[in-house]
């Protein structure tokens, strides 16, 4: 399962920006002085392609780089000629001049050329259709870097201008740093010679990289695994963050003139019809392939993508599957949501505002000037009578009791903290499941919006209770019984345990003690009964917390998949002061701990699209 | 070696945390006798304490009665319904013999189904109201540590009991049926944690009682007097999920099925010869908390 993602998105961009220095210029000073031309009219139009899988259903609908009898873009009256869109200045430069009425890319590369293309009324950018969201992008860190949080003063590499520098900027403010709190180097390649990876295996400096799937296997040597230093791999090196569950992240989407959008309306609504018939019949052939099915035109198509990528790119068929397996369509259902949906925070606006505002602060553009949103009639029946797959709803997304027994595995497993990509706590008082929720706004509002990004992470919301109590009923129930004594004075205290002499280091006398029922039977202290009610207290606690959490979305009117929000009690068995000495040091105890945690692909529900 | 059976308790959007308490009724034959100094039947003066014994415990409990030797569930465990209640214990009738171990475990085991069906979350109370007189005392003998090592808490109300019965000397309260007073005992609120007044009442530091044990030692006594599961009283746990002894090898991920239903033919033989070695050993592995993790700072 290998893939490659935009081997040479930005490359011509990288080079004309990083130089030795790193410094980013302008957009328009990369694009240079063109001209704003009309787009030509007859003829095949041009529309660019680049690297990633969510160009195969292009090339699917197309039949190849032209368009072919027979296909989905002929059966909606298109002829298209496919071109190499890769250097993405050269797109624009050709948006502007009219050659082409499109623009291929992610949407944050769209953001850096929002001010070159939106300063004339004719080539401002319409974004028609989301492709796909991407799942095969990876941040490797170095051993000992377990939270995004510890990057902080950390030298990163990544390549200047590609989809990676939206995924650096979603990581920064998930660790809530900002691009001043790293060491950011660039380079001009993705991947290969002068990339990140390769940067990493060669230069210690450097704490983590971004990634490609096949790259971050030659490092890590799989998504959950740890490098050992054999095999090429680079020993500590794992994945930190990766799109499989930062899964909103990077969006690949196609970008149309405005002039040309409003004068050819009919005709770019085919081509997003003719493209989410496309990914409807992929992702059901894919699926297919995976379960052992042959199917000559889904074989045709991986060949084909060979042939247009090149051997040297992508080498074989089984690449180009692991090319379509690295991203998740987002079909009719998904382009609906992204641009129509109320409170998505993973939708166009919420892009488009971190998109412009990455832009400015990262000193592509000036000003932040807009894109525009598909605004296509959804219900036409270019859409209802053409697709299948229309009807479906964004249901639970995970299956509850696989996402705990993951939890419970991480924990009993020691890796709990390994996967937590987040986390913060809330404190209680003794005995109580109330806490005031209006002091927790801001952290409430950044679980929100993380649990949202981050859309194949579970958010694990664990209750915990304080053990003193159970300790002293344990200890008052042997005083009670008569088993456990004490004398001496304070300071100076001797035990004896069934009129023996005791010494309290002897653990397994005590445990043997417990099992024989000797602290049992009394019934002002029941230790057994209080570790109970401990565990029922937690449960109540994550149970209160899980609902202002949603009662907090609810009332900004976002909506949140409950599925992803696991409330647990996890009792006294995770104390943070195992053994407490004073009222404060017991108050730690008396938690709620969020955690936002990457779990396994298997515990999420089988479905076509995300959105 | 970390072995988590049954481990924390899994939660689910739905899940309650209900308590429970089931009563077993003694109505056997000697419990027909007339109680002396009363002119009364026990079983008479036993229903008069339990409807008493019951009105103390919160609406919200659900409760269960369960009467032998006939085995019936004149209440059946679930939400309380006042009216219901009182005519269900005024139909126990006695007469027959007397094994009280038997339905003690039964009691227990439904009282077992309902905590684990709320995935181990809730406060369980086993009540039995009986004049002692068993005809399987050794099972009372061998079932009472073992339904009190799963955090069940055992009240009894005994009448014309012997001081002495096990279920006297063994379980969490003992109340009288002809005393008043013993049977106004309160069934108080369980709190789990330590408040600040707490701490200095009766001028006695609470934290200073335990501030001779080692942290490790605390964590193992804890750790041994998790509860042991919700299978059947008398029966071993099932396991739901091994840990390799070397947390450090990275998983390769399987995801989260482990659970004993999806596990193969050859993982449930290594779990059940993992369990039997454990039990010779000795091990306190049956226990909810896995591990009791010490994160002192």
């Amino acid at each position: 399962m290998k893939a490659y993602r935009s081997i040479v998105v930005g490359l011509a961009l990288g080079m004309a920006v990083a130089a030795a220095t790193g410094q980013t210029k302008l957009f328009s000073e990369l694009v240079g002085p063109v001209p704003v031309g009309s787009v030509k009219a007859g003829g095949a139009l041009q529309v660019p392609f680049i690297i990633w899988g969510g160009d195969m259903a292009t090339f699917y609908a197309n039949g190849g780089l032209k368009t072919k009898p027979g296909t989905l873009f002929h059966e909606q009256g298109l002829n298209l000629n496919l071109t190499p869109g890769d250097d993405f200045i050269q797109q624009v430069r050709d948006y502007r001049t009219g050659k082409s009425p499109f623009l291929r890319g992610t949407f944050r590369m769209m953001g850096q050329a929002s001010e070159v293309i939106g300063s004339d009324p004719r080539t401002k950018g319409v974004v028609i259709l989301q492709m796909t969201w991407s799942a095969g992008d990876h941040m490797v860190a170095r051993e000992g870097i377990k939270r995004v949080t510890e990057l902080k003063g950390k030298t990163v590499a990544v390549q200047q201008g590609g989809p990676h520098i939206g995924m650096l900027d979603d990581v920064l403010k998930t660790a809530q740093l900002g691009w001043d709190d790293i060491e950011v180097k660039f380079f001009d390649a993705l991947t290969g010679p002068d990339s990140p990876p390769q940067a990493f295996r060669d230069d210690p400096s450097i704490s983590a990289c971004f990634a490609v799937t096949p790259d971050m296997f030659g490092l890590c040597s799989d998504l959950n695994s740890v490098g050992t230093g054999a095999e090429g791999t680079v020993k500590g090196a794992h994945v930190l963050v990766s799109t499989a569950e930062l899964s909103r992240s990077i969006a690949d989407v196609y970008v149309c003139r405005k002039d040309f959008y409003d004068a050819n309306r009919p005709l770019v609504r085919k081509f997003v019809a003719g493209y989410l018939k496309a990914s409807e019949e992929l992702v059901d052939k894919r699926a297919a392939h995976d379960a052992g099915n042959r199917d000559q035109n889904y074989i045709n198509l991986l060949n084909q993508t060979v042939q247009i990528y090149t051997e040297a790119v992508l080498p074989n068929a089984d690449e180009a599957h692991g090319l379509l397996l690295d991203c998740t369509f987002a079909g009719y259902p998904g382009n609906v949501s992204f641009f129509e949906k109320e409170g998505n925070l993973h939708g166009f606006e919420a892009f488009q505002k971190s998109s412009l505002e990455l832009a400015t602060g990262r000193g592509y553009a000036k000003q932040k000037m807009g894109l525009l949103p598909s605004g296509l009639a959804y219900k036409n029946d270019d859409f209802l009578k053409y697709l299948r797959k229309t009807e479906a709803v964004q249901g639970e997304r995970f299956r509850a009791e696989a996402v705990l027994s993951e939890i419970e595995e991480l924990s009993s497993g020691g890796l709990l903290d390994d996967r937590t990509i987040l986390s913060f706590t809330i404190n209680f008082k003794a005995n109580q499941t109330e806490f005031s929720a209006v002091q927790y706004a801001a952290e409430f509002t950044r679980v929100i919006e993380m649990a949202d990004k981050f859309g194949n992470a579970v958010v694990a919301i664990r209750g915990h209770a304080d053990p003193t109590k159970t300790l002293i009923d344990l200890i008052k129930a042997g005083n009670a019984k008569g088993t456990l004594k004490r004398s001496g004075t304070r300071g100076n205290y001797r035990y004896a345990l069934n009129g023996q002499a005791l010494d309290l280091n002897n653990t397994s006398r005590l445990v043997d003690a417990i099992g024989a029922g000797d602290f049992d039977g009394v019934e002002d202290y029941n230790p057994r009964r209080t570790m109970q009610a401990a565990l029922n207290l937690s449960r109540k606690r994550a149970e209160s917390v899980k609902q202002s959490v949603v009662e907090y979305a609810k009332g900004r009117g976002i909506g949140i998949d409950m599925s992803q929000i696991q409330p647990q009690g996890v009792g006294i068995a995770e104390p943070f002061i195992a053994k407490p000495r004073s009222v404060d040091e017991a108050g730690q105890n008396m938690r709620v701990e969020f955690r936002l945690i990457r779990v396994s692909a298997e515990v999420t529900q089988e479905s076509d699209f995300d959105f | 070696m970390l072995i988590g059976l049954w481990a924390v308790p899994l939660g689910h959007a739905e899940v309650q945390v209900t308590d429970s308490v089931v009563v077993v009724v003694d109505a056997s034959g000697s419990m027909g006798s007339v109680m002396a100094g009363t002119g009364r039947d026990r079983m008479s003066v036993a229903k008069d304490a339990l409807k008493q014994v019951l009105g103390q415990i919160p609406d919200t409990t659900d409760i269960g009665i369960l009467v032998f030797p006939t085995g019936n569930w004149v209440y059946p465990l679930g939400p309380r319904k006042e009216s219901m209640l009182v005519g269900a214990i005024d139909s126990i009738q006695s007469g027959g013999g007397t094994p009280l171990g038997d339905y003690m475990k039964q009691g227990a085991d439904a009282l077992l189904k309902a905590r684990k069906e709320q995935f181990g979350y809730g406060t369980c109370r086993l009540l039995i109201v009986t004049d002692g007189e068993a005809g399987d005392q050794r099972k009372v003998e061998s079932f009472t540590p073992d339904i009190i090592s799963r955090g069940i808490t055992i009240d009894v109300i005994g009448v014309e009991m012997a001081s002495r019965h096990t279920l006297a000397t063994k379980v969490h309260s003992y109340r009288n049926a002809d005393n008043p007073e013993s049977l106004r005992q309160a069934i108080t609120e369980v709190f789990a944690e330590v408040a600040t007044g707490d701490a200095s009442k009766g001028g006695e530091n609470a934290f200073e009682l335990i501030a001779d044990l080692p942290e490790a030692t605390a964590s193992a006594m804890l750790e041994s007097l998790s509860i042991s599961g919700n299978q059947p009283i008398g029966e071993s746990p099932s396991m739901r999920a091994v840990e390799s002894p070397s947390p450090s090898s990275a998983p390769s991920y399987s995801g989260g099925t482990t659970s004993s239903q999806s596990g193969s033919g050859d993982e449930e033989s290594f779990i059940m010869l993992l369990c039997g070695v454990l039990c010779v050993l000795g091990v306190p592995g049956l226990v909810i908390y896995a591990i009791v993790k010490g994160k002192n700072k």
